[in-house]
């Protein structure tokens, strides 16, 4: 297999697979961004004291969880047009990633937020803050650190998610295999290449997210 | 209009349900192969040899690491290169399964590793051999911090199983993507898709949920 | 029955056992003591290759345990062994407990198993508690069922790591009484412990320990009462003020 393997076909398209890798990050730090502020929404619908409003997150939250990513991006791709709503590719995969990274967001906010001691928000109480104050200053900076490690975990499955957008004819990193494959016939050179720069990806968000939680630790402990 | 469409939907409905059980099949089957292998090499992952651990380590990266797509290209693509005929539906399993076994294996093995070593010691001295001790000792406390998280898997290698659709398996998100281009009513077709993915997947996700419940207080009682 | 010969062991590059000397005859009692981090619980813990030493020879029921092609396994299930922690299986019953190992080891049936699991659970005084989950117990009784696990399987010798000292001191009493019968019955024993009433009672001879050195060896009475070397006499000086 090494001896078939042709570096000069990689290096030839490189300057694409580059392209590929800039499209792939800035998917995915776009939608990562729009996530978090769709899963801060739909937490504060989950937890909502209006019945109506919980209601809707949930439906959303759930309905999210329970089915395929490559479904729901298929949804808006064939979707949108019977709207009469015509988008680009590239936007419409981004609204897909939003909107499914949003729900697990929501839920990873949660379990920050209930990781709150119960004894803070009384403290709170008794000190005369009012709901939005005691959001604001007590639970709020304390969710965030618990929240950090898992919203990394969640921007790893972002990143590896986008290249589901391919399917959609996205010009992104995984795109660029199948661009190897159709016009060269060498899947080998092609997706061995995509692999190894997810790989590096993956490496650079996993170190980040195991040294924040490691600085966690620390914190929670001193 | 859409009355029209929605009646032609109604009729094609049996290759829906044949998408459906296709899905079930290709996710079942892998199911079950990756909780052997992932016992397996969880055990292993788990185990004292530094070397085993290790390369199984690398292994899980890889999978981690890089976007399920690539890695069904890669089987689909690569093995014909090596003189391996593979049809669709077995590059599915085998790509599906090496996915899942990598993420049970972390899990067996950290379940394992919850477990405290005195345990092991304990049933070491009473002259219980090395998979006795697992057997009859460790596995049966492991599985408590092991179950919730190996059904949540579950639901998550069903949603995967969604990608398969790339290489031709004619499961239920290929059903929806033959569909649409007859019937142009996007919306409506992956609805149908996505209630009918989350028909299988919402129970297991409950069911996750209350084993994770139920685990919580059986860990008190312990 | 266990016979250690110059026997030393390191972690890392801390000297933990330095060539220790000692045998232990079949029905003799004998109690290791000495200060935290002296080596007696790795001296123990050898015994049934829980731990593994780099040189020396050690001899169990003739077995030559330094050989490592020798098959442990088996030989565990002579040796009963009593841990600090109890490390009871929280998963089974005390019944359970008891009879994991005649079961899956010495294979016997299963009527056969619970006849002889009720009848060591009654010797350690707890016949009523067959049923309860080591959680439901007290750390007197749990260690009392960890005891009846050990005897189980008939062993030659029981090891016993510190069984007391885990617990609430009322409920040490309860533990060194069934140590007590169990010595007087004949059984050969090896205990880590700081018990200095039980040395008295049935101890056959106490060892010292410190630092990896294995320092006095005599019988109780000598040993607290005219200890021969300094160290010892300040370890006894300790657990008396204690």
């Amino acid at each position: 297999m090494i001896e078939g393997f042709n570096f000069r076909v990689i290096l030839e398209y490189m300057p694409l697979f580059l392209e590929g890798l800039r499209n792939t990050f800035l998917i995915s730090f776009a939608s990562i961004f729009l996530a978090i502020i769709t899963g801060i929404i739909a937490c504060a619908g989950r937890l909502s004291q209006w019945k109506v409003i919980r209601a809707i997150a949930i439906v959303y939250i759930e309905s999210i969880r329970s089915t395929p990513l490559l479904v729901q991006i298929y949804f808006f791709y064939f979707g949108l047009p019977t709207l009469g709503i015509r988008i680009p590719e590239l936007q419409t995969g981004i609204l897909a990633l939003m909107l499914n990274s949003g729900a697990y967001i929501a839920e990873i906010v949660r379990a920050g937020i209930t990781s709150v001691p119960n004894g803070q928000i009384e403290a709170g109480v008794s000190s005369g803050l009012s709901y939005y104050q005691r959001m604001r200053f007590l639970i709020l900076p304390q969710a965030l650190g618990v929240t950090i490690p898992p919203l990394l975990g969640q921007a790893i499955v972002l990143v590896k998610d986008s290249s589901l957008l391919s399917l959609i004819s996205v010009a992104e990193l995984t795109r660029c295999g199948q661009m190897l494959t159709s016009e060269r016939f060498m899947p080998t050179e092609g997706f061995f290449t995509v692999a190894f720069f997810y790989l590096c990806i993956y490496f650079c968000l996993h170190s980040l997210a195991t040294w924040s939680q490691k600085k966690l630790i620390f914190r929670e402990e001193y | 209009m859409i009355a029209h469409y929605l009646q032609r939907l109604v009729e094609i409905f049996p290759f829906f349900l044949k998408g459906l059980w296709m899905t079930v099949a290709v996710s079942g089957l892998s199911l079950i192969l990756s909780t052997i292998f992932g016992f397996l090499l969880g055990t292993l992952r788990a185990g004292n040899s530094r070397i085993l651990s290790g390369v199984i380590g690398i292994y899980v990266s890889f999978i981690r690491g890089t976007p399920f797509v690539v890695q069904i290209f890669i089987v689909f693509f690569i093995f014909p290169e090596w003189g391996i005929q593979l049809d669709a539906f077995p590059a599915a399993i085998i790509s599906l399964s090496v996915l899942g076994t990598a993420f049970l294996c972390e899990i067996v093995a950290g379940g394992i590793k919850a477990v405290e070593k005195g345990q092991w010691e304990a049933a070491a001295s009473s002259g219980l051999g090395p998979i006795q001790q697992l057997r009859l000792v460790i596995l049966p406390q492991a599985m408590q911090t092991i179950l919730p998280p190996l059904v949540g898997q579950y639901v998550l290698l069903i949603k995967d199983s969604s990608v398969v659709s790339v290489i031709g398996v004619i499961e239920l998100t290929r059903v929806g993507w033959m569909t649409v281009v007859r019937i142009p009513e996007g919306l409506m077709v992956f609805t149908l898709v996505g209630i009918l993915y989350f028909s299988i997947s919402y129970p297991l996700i409950r069911l996750s949920n209350n084993l994770e419940r139920r685990m919580a207080v059986e860990q008190v009682r312990l | 029955m266990i016979k250690f010969k110059d026997v030393n062991k390191w972690f890392g590059k801390l000297h933990v056992l330095k060539d220790v000397n000692l045998q232990v005859a079949a029905g003799e009692v004998v109690v290791i003591c000495g200060p935290s981090g002296s080596g007696k619980s790795t001296l123990i813990r050898c015994i049934n290759r829980l731990e593994k030493f780099q040189k020396g020879e050690l001899f169990v029921d003739n077995f030559p345990l330094h050989d490592h092609s020798t098959n442990i396994t088996n030989l565990r299930a002579e040796i009963g062994f009593v841990f600090q922690q109890f490390h009871l299986y929280p998963h089974m019953t005390a019944l359970e407990n008891v009879t994991l190992a005649p079961i899956n080891v010495r294979k016997i049936n299963k009527t056969d198993a619970v006849k002889l699991g009720h009848e060591k659970l009654a010797r350690v005084g707890l016949s009523d508690k067959a049923d309860s989950y080591p959680s439901q117990l007290s750390g007197g009784q749990q260690q009392r069922v960890a005891i009846a696990r050990g005897l189980a399987m008939s062993p030659k010798i029981m090891l016993f790591d510190e069984p007391t000292s885990a617990l609430d001191p009322e409920m040490i009493g309860e533990v060194l009484d069934v140590m007590v019968q169990l010595a007087r019955d004949g059984m050969t024993m090896c205990v880590v412990t700081h018990e200095m009433e039980f040395a008295r009672q049935v101890a056959h001879r106490v060892i010292f320990m410190d630092q990896g050195e294995l320092l006095e060896s005599g019988s109780p009475d000598q040993f607290f009462d005219n200890p021969r070397t300094d160290r010892a006499a300040v370890f006894i000086g300790k657990i008396l003020t204690h």
